[in-house]
């Protein structure tokens, strides 16, 4: 098992290496230079002298590479180009609200997709199952915009002063200020330091922070401020895993061991249940944990047309800056993130099912 | 199932360290957080006389060498600021009125090292309270400002990129006022009894341009036959929104001496399609169209207006134009160089209100965009911008517009109309053609106030930022000497209670107002102006830091930085 | 049994495990076909996701036909008509004054169901193209990455996991940044970012043939390895690679449309229905019959592959017929 796991692990760092360099050039073969995106239409020659100065931009690019590497081991991603800032610092503020995000949308598309396989499984050719997986497929063949607007539209305009409202866009309703709990409960925190910036980073989560604190006026704001957005990003997990659970069940139901339990007169509903179901949840696992890294950078449009800063908009209005630092640093976090996510899931994977352990 | 076990942990464990943590907190009462310390304003009672022992502090370029427009600022006691010109300049207070101008207190500046980027401290009528980066920027009303107090605490700005969500907020109540609503939408907003339209009489131009160093741009014969054979009411008619208007000159009327002069071409497609096959092409020929893909009030629909003008150059004048969207930065760089070979869709936004902001900005001797320049048009605008007094002007720049319509360095076609929409319930919603929205004389009937613009600010320090997302929050913080009125070109004093000029216009001379104090309590004096002023427009002071650096409105509006380096 | 090297996505593996079992090899491959064919055409959901694509299929064949008008005619001035009129139909009451525009007209006054129309043409050309080139490249490196091994393999199944450890959008959106917007660079990203799923598929297929590659040569007639590859395991190896693929057409049509709605899709005035989406989408309230034919139009597209991939996947799944 050991080295199962340990094989895992340095089979994906060159991946990540690999990712770090593509990043690099990738993000420098974008044509147009950052002074001109970021100074816009009075970008002069001598003020972008003096921007690429402050920024490396002018070394070579052997040289930029090398700080560039060095940087990340040291934990610096460098500043933003557009704001000066920290690049650690804005992912400290955006990722939360992606994990948030996206950890609402997978709920959402668990509670319902699930159930959605499972009918389908067990009407299988029926014209149930084609009318649930057609709606299992609905939401991930609209255009995730189109579908967010007509939401938004429906709870925000037509829903208006009734209970079911719901804010169109926007992480909090305004002038509700978040307070980290930390400074709630009057801790003294230099979030400078990797401790302090730890602790910032879990107060940004504005909905466990306000459940800490017991703000429910808060918590309550943020909630209701997720539960569209999340409909319309849980659309593309949902069609997945109704569909994997759906292939999956019926794969089981078709084994031996199955037909050997019908034979024996089992009542068919608790074969299902019973041996069917729990041997089917395995790839549905494994799709849940991988959704969770492949939401976290690819919530773009959600998040565009939610308003909501986090990691995905961020990225995109970086790629429209030429923000390089910006763009390496959450590439770089994303991606990681990713491999991570999957080893963990290659991993939890050699400890659900005995027999890859031994590969 | 696992997921269900995990949401059940993670509760337990909210549950325990909730229980451990102290008690709740009333959160809409917020304490103001990490970012600025805020003290309530001292009302001290400031003397009226300059007090003896006053240190004045100055900025002096030793000469005009350096090439710049301003030689020295002094504050010449505690009250009073001199700034020397190296040149005439009749718009010195509609450019000084402008946002980046804005004065900060001396110290402040010190303590932040040049750059307070969040935390900007003036003399407005809104005070910082707290910007929760990518949501919103909380400010509350200054109760000393000298001026108009605001009649609400609480003012939110929020923003959104797209047209639709800003009025869908709008519509449900969430904002009480958006800027830059869909020109597709004007229509929906004035039928709307719970909302009130705002026309916003911002002076602006749209234009086709040409680079006339590559053919056949560089036969004038081409370009006037362009410009007789391109209907712009129709332009007007079916792609901007009401009370937009076909451009009789580059600049518009409302800008003294804009439009003086013969009016541009009438669309006229046979003496067009003559004129070109007179310059040797009766077939027309191939070229491209260039533009970039953003929203701007000169040109709310630049793709479709593209296309159209792809229609009618074929339709008109038999010309195959080929549509190239650019990035926007790129297509800025390449534009403004003289790079593009093909026609470039572009316009203009008036930073201050005066005919130099258009004409000069654009057909000056060293400019790129349109390939070669012509003396008959930059020698006449020299001339006028030594004119203090826009009727005297008025033989210089007619001579001018005339030449630009000979020659044709690009063609207008129209002066978009722009609007901002407020909820019906908001008593003095503004929005003024130049700065931002007045929000002291606004009056919501509530606390709270929120207004939505495009996008976020880069930063709060305007010193160093030049879009309109940074300038619109920072004016309601940061006061310059003068400002613009609320319903015209006008300048009205400020922080300055009068600039005075010489007689050739080369010294001001501004008195300013006694008895201010910073939202930090700290005094209102003539260093603050000079600190402020200098930070920005010498390159070598040690604060001259920012946010880029680049401080690009005090180079472009005072034609370059002091010991600026190449 | 295949190595797997990188991350163990359920739905890739059970398209490996769709890798033809060794014993397969010795059937006729039409045989194999056929059944599939037979099963594929049984069931309901197949038959719902053909009726879909068939319906888009015969307007983008019969676009003249079918479409009143071209797809970027300007109608100002040839016509009485504003930008965004609303839809008239004659049959449902409107006036016969007014000149017919089922579907209304759009921003640049062109009829809307004529450039739905000539979109779809747009629309299944991009997304099988772009199908068609990710699965010849990608299966072309699995299969060498499976048929050479060693440090071939490793090398090229290093690549794919470094493209795959990307989020698959928003490398799109770089690429597409870097290559500049249009329809053609659509293509490229958006291959890009698939391929790596097709080289898997590939490599576990031919991975599983390989040893019996050597028993099969000895047995057959003196036919050399790379014939029996060609003749006998491509057939069978295709089967997982077009399930995928047709899933693949519909989230290329999806992404196509996403970086239409960011600006970097196709350009005007090409009538590509993401494009057209993305154009209007400010006008969703005031104007929504442009952004809401478009986007039915795609819905209907991505619907009708989905569910023939879905068909396609139970038909040709072995662990799944009894």
């Amino acid at each position: 098992m050991t080295s199962y796991i340990t094989r895992r692990i340095l089979l994906a760092i060159p991946v990540l290496i690999g990712l770090l360099v593509v990043t690099f050039f990738l993000v420098r073969l974008i044509p147009g230079d950052p002074c001109t995106a970021i100074l816009g239409e009075k970008a002069t020659p001598a003020a972008c002298r003096s921007f690429d100065q402050r920024y490396g931009l002018d070394d070579p690019i052997p040289v930029q590479l090398v700080i560039y590497v060095k940087q990340i081991f040291q934990g610096n991603l460098g500043d933003s180009l557009q704001s000066s800032r920290p690049v650690t610092q804005i992912m400290v503020e955006r990722l939360p609200l992606t994990i948030e995000l996206t950890v609402t949308a997978l709920f959402l598309a668990v509670l319902i997709g699930i159930p959605l396989g499972l009918l389908s499984a067990r009407r299988h050719n029926s014209a149930a199952d084609v009318a649930t997986m057609t709606f299992a497929n609905i939401g991930v063949s609209m255009p995730v915009f189109w579908l967010g607007l007509l939401l938004q539209y429906l709870f925000a305009l037509i829903l208006k002063d009734t209970f079911f409202a719901l804010p169109p866009s926007g992480r909090l309703s305004a002038g509700v200020l978040p307070v980290p709990f930390y400074e709630v409960w009057g801790w003294a925190v230099n979030t400078h330091t990797m401790w302090g910036g730890f602790l910032e980073f879990i107060g940004e989560f504005a909905i466990f922070n306000a459940f800490i604190t017991g703000d429910w006026h808060l918590l309550w704001d943020a909630v209701t401020h997720l539960i569209l957005p999340g409909i319309a990003l849980a659309t593309i997990p949902l069609a997945i895993i109704a569909r994997i659970t759906r292939s999956s069940l019926l794969e089981v139901l078709g084994k031996d061991y199955i037909r050997t339990a019908r034979a024996k007169g089992a009542l068919e509903r608790r074969v299902v249940a019973k041996h069917a179901f729990r041997n089917a949840m395995l790839p549905v696992v494994t799709i849940v944990g991988l959704q969770l890294g492949l939401l976290l950078g690819g919530a773009v449009l959600t998040e565009t047309v939610f308003n909501l800063s986090g990691v995905g908009k961020s990225l995109y209005e970086a790629i429209t800056a030429r923000d390089y630092a910006v763009i390496q640093g959450f590439v770089v976090v994303i991606a990681s993130g990713y491999v991570i996510v999957n080893l963990l899931v290659d991993i939890s994977y050699g400890f659900l099912d005995p027999r890859i352990r031994y590969e | 199932m696992k997921t269900t076990r995990w949401v059940a942990l993670l509760a337990l464990f909210g549950l325990i360290v909730a229980a451990c943590g102290s008690s709740t907190t009333d959160t809409t009462e917020t304490t103001a957080a990490t970012t600025t310390t805020v003290a309530p304003a001292t009302t001290t009672t400031a003397p009226a006389e300059p007090s003896a022992d006053f240190q004045g502090e100055s900025l002096d370029a030793g000469s005009c060498d350096y090439g710049g427009k301003i030689e020295s600022i002094t504050a010449l006691d505690e009250f009073t600021v001199e700034f020397d010109l190296c040149s005439s300049d009749p718009a010195f207070l509609q450019k000084a009125a402008f946002t980046p101008f804005g004065i900060q207190p001396e110290e402040h500046l010190q303590e932040t090292g040049g750059a307070p980027l969040d935390n900007p401290i003036g003399t407005g009528p809104f005070m910082l309270e707290q910007w929760d980066r990518g949501n919103q920027i909380v400010f509350k009303a200054n109760p000393d400002y000298y001026g108009q107090v605001p009649a609400f605490d609480t003012l939110v700005y929020r923003w959104a990129t797209e047209g639709a969500q800003r009025l869908l907020e709008l519509q449900s109540g969430n904002v009480d006022q958006i800027t830059n609503p869909s020109p597709e939408d004007f229509q929906t907003i004035q039928d709307d009894p719970n909302l009130q339209f705002i026309p916003i009489a911002n002076p602006n131009v749209f234009y086709m341009g040409f680079t006339n160093t590559f053919a056949p741009f560089d036969d004038v014969n081409v370009r006037q036959a362009i410009a007789k054979g391109i209907d712009r009411q129709r332009i007007v008619d079916n792609f901007y929104p009401d009370g937009s208007v076909v451009a009789s000159h580059f600049t518009p009327c409302a800008i003294p001496n804009g439009c003086t002069g013969d009016d541009w071409y009438d669309f006229d497609p046979e003496a067009a399609r003559q004129q070109l096959a007179d310059a040797g092409f009766p077939d027309g020929f191939s070229t491209k169209i260039f533009y970039r893909d953003v929203f701007r009030t000169y040109l709310p629909d630049p793709g479709a207006v593209a296309v159209e003008i792809q229609t009618q150059l074929k339709d008109n004048l038999n010309i195959d134009a080929e549509v190239v969207v650019m990035e926007s930065g790129d297509f800025i760089d390449q534009s403004t160089s003289g790079n593009l070979d093909g026609i470039h869709l572009l316009g203009w936004g008036a930073d201050y209100p005066h005919i130099t902001n258009f004409l000069d900005f654009h057909f000056n001797e060293n400019q790129t965009q349109f390939g070669n320049n012509f003396p008959e048009i930059y020698d006449a605008l020299k001339q006028g911008a030594k004119i203090g007094n826009p009727d005297d002007a008025v033989d210089v720049y007619t001579t001018a517009n005339n030449a630009i319509k000979d020659l044709v360095p690009m063609i207008p076609i129209a002066h978009g109309a722009a609007a901002s929409a407020a909820l019906a319930s908001v008593e003095g919603a503004n929005y003024p053609p130049f700065g931002a929205p007045q929000f002291e004389f606004t009056n919501p009937g509530k606390d709270t106030f929120v207004y939505m613009q495009n996008n976020e600010p880069i930063s709060l320090y305007c010193a160093d930022e030049t879009d309109g997302e940074s300038l619109s929050p920072c004016q309601q913080v940061v006061e310059p000497l003068y400002t613009y009125a609320i319903d015209s070109g006008d300048v009205v004093p400020r922080l300055a209670t009068s600039c005075d000029p010489n007689e050739d216009l080369t010294v001001w001379t501004c008195h300013l107002r006694t008895g201010v104090t910073f939202h930090d309590g700290s005094t209102f004096d003539a260093n603050d102006v000079v600190a402020s002023w200098s930070v920005g427009l010498d390159a070598s002071n040690p604060l001259h830091v920012g946010n880029t650096g680049g401080f690009d409105y005090f180079a472009y509006l005072w034609d370059g930085l002091m010991n600026a380096e190449g | 049994m295949s190595d797997r090297i990188s991350a163990s996505d359920p739905e890739i593996e059970r398209l490996e495990g769709m890798a033809p079992e060794p014993g397969q090899l010795l059937d006729q491959p039409t045989s194999v076909w056929r059944t599939a064919l037979r099963r594929f055409l049984h069931r309901k959901i197949s038959i719902a996701g053909m009726v879909l694509v068939g319906l888009m299929a015969v307007m983008a064949i019969f676009a003249p036909l079918i479409a009143p008008y071209g797809p970027n005619e300007v109608l100002i001035g040839k016509q009485d008509v504003r930008r965004f009129e609303d839809p008239c139909i004659h049959l449902l009451g409107c006036p016969e004054s007014q000149p017919q525009h089922i579907l209304g007209l759009d921003e640049n006054v062109r009829d809307l169901f004529s450039r739905i129309v000539y979109g779809s043409r747009v629309s299944l050309t991009l997304g099988l193209s772009t199908v068609t080139v990710a699965i010849v490249i990608g299966a072309a490196l699995g299969a060498i990455a499976g048929y050479r091994g060693g440090w071939v393999d490793n090398i090229l199944m290093r690549l794919m996991d470094v493209v795959l450890g990307f989020p698959g959008f928003l490398l799109a959106i770089a690429i597409v940044a870097v290559l500049g917007p249009g329809l053609r660079n659509t293509l490229i990203a958006l291959a890009v970012v698939t391929i790596p799923q097709y080289a898997r598929v590939m490599r576990a297929s031919v991975l599983s043939i390989k040893e019996v590659d050597y028993v099969a040569a000895s047995r057959a007639l003196g036919a050399s390895s790379s014939r029996i590859l060609l003749t006998r395991i491509a057939p069978n190896a295709i089967t997982p690679l077009i399930v995928l693929g047709t899933l693949g057409i519909a989230s290329a049509i999806l992404e196509a449309a996403g970086l239409g709605f960011l600006g970097l899709g196709a350009q005007p005035p090409l009538a590509e229905w993401g494009t057209m989406l993305a154009e209007n989408r400010n006008r969703v309230f005031s104007d929504p019959h442009l952004v809401f034919f478009p986007g039915l139009a795609i819905m209907i597209t991505v619907l009708g592959f989905n569910l023939i991939g879905d068909g396609l996947r139970d038909a040709l799944d072995p662990a799944l017929n009894e």
